[in-house]
């Protein structure tokens, strides 16, 4: 895990987050499967790795408290069992600003042990206005 | 897994509860403890009025019901596009519902495209998206390409 922050105002199109690598162990599924009302069956859900993927890349990042997912793609390529390593990478594709929105869009790319893909993304989130701040 | 596979099938519905709980529990697996989803006096002071489910926990739900409906398929060779449309929050019932619009061809290989949405115990929309599943050799045809 990278033990620097990077905030907004600092972000560049381009801009690629230091990876990050988890193993998900059984207990971390197993959290995983009870907050989402799901059974196990030795696979990691794809949406569970999604969601690792960005707490790795939120792990380098500080958006203002209040910041809100406004869109989601997500490709899913390999099954990933229980017991997995793998390793997150993320960079910001996009900085946008409408009237008083500020968004950003980052990519994301999942790989296992073998350095195969598992899975692909791209996240845009919306950041509150200053006043909400204020 | 759905039987057969064919444009205009519905996929079963997953229905689901969310409670403060439910947020705080998925808060935890996730690692996302964004005020706005754990913290009630900050989330009451938002345009939101209250806490709000995490978007990625909705999203748990659709990938479910497409599981469900297409099994490994979707795991290893799924697509998904989502516009988070209205907040999930605490004490909804939510109602993940999905169809396959097309069986379509391209390149040899056969993928089922389907849209879906959730809405909540008022009806209102909360996402809407759609998804693509890559079938198994052969599926396509034998199940129910029109």
């Amino acid at each position: 895990m990278q033990d620097k922050t990077i905030v907004y105002e600092e972000l560049v199109p381009g801009y690629e987050f230091p990876s990050a690598s988890y193993e998900l162990s059984i207990p971390l599924v197993s959290k995983y499967l009870k907050a989402v009302d799901s059974s196990e069956d030795g696979l990691v859900p794809p949406l569970a790795i999604a969601a690792y993927a960005m707490s790795a890349m939120a792990g380098g990042l500080s958006l203002p408290p209040g910041s809100i997912h406004a869109s989601q793609e997500l490709e899913f390529f390999k099954l990933v069992p229980t017991g997995a390593t793998i390793e997150c990478q993320a960079r910001v594709a996009q900085k946008l600003t409408r009237g008083k929105l500020r968004m950003l869009v980052l990519e994301l790319n999942v790989f296992d042990q073998n350095k195969e893909k598992v899975q692909s993304g791209k996240t845009t989130i919306i950041l509150p206005t200053e006043e909400a701040n204020a | 897994m759905l039987k057969e596979i064919h444009q205009g099938e519905t996929l079963c519905p997953v229905v689901k509860h969310i409670t403060q709980e439910t947020i705080n529990l998925y808060a935890d697996a996730s690692g996302d403890f964004n005020p706005i989803h754990v913290d009630e006096s900050f989330a009451a002071q938002t345009p939101f009025g209250g806490t709000i489910a995490h978007g990625m926990l909705i999203l748990a739900y659709v990938s479910e019901m497409m599981t469900l409906a297409f099994g490994r398929s979707w795991l290893s060779g799924g697509k998904l596009s989502v516009k988070f449309k209205a907040p999930a929050r605490p004490e909804d019932t939510l109602t993940v519902s999905g169809k396959i619009n097309s069986i379509e061809d391209k390149d040899g290989v056969s993928f089922a495209d389907c849209s879906f949405e959730c809405s909540n115990q008022k009806n209102e929309t909360i996402i809407v998206g759609k998804a693509a599943v890559k079938l198994p050799a052969g599926e396509g045809e034998k199940r129910g390409s029109k």
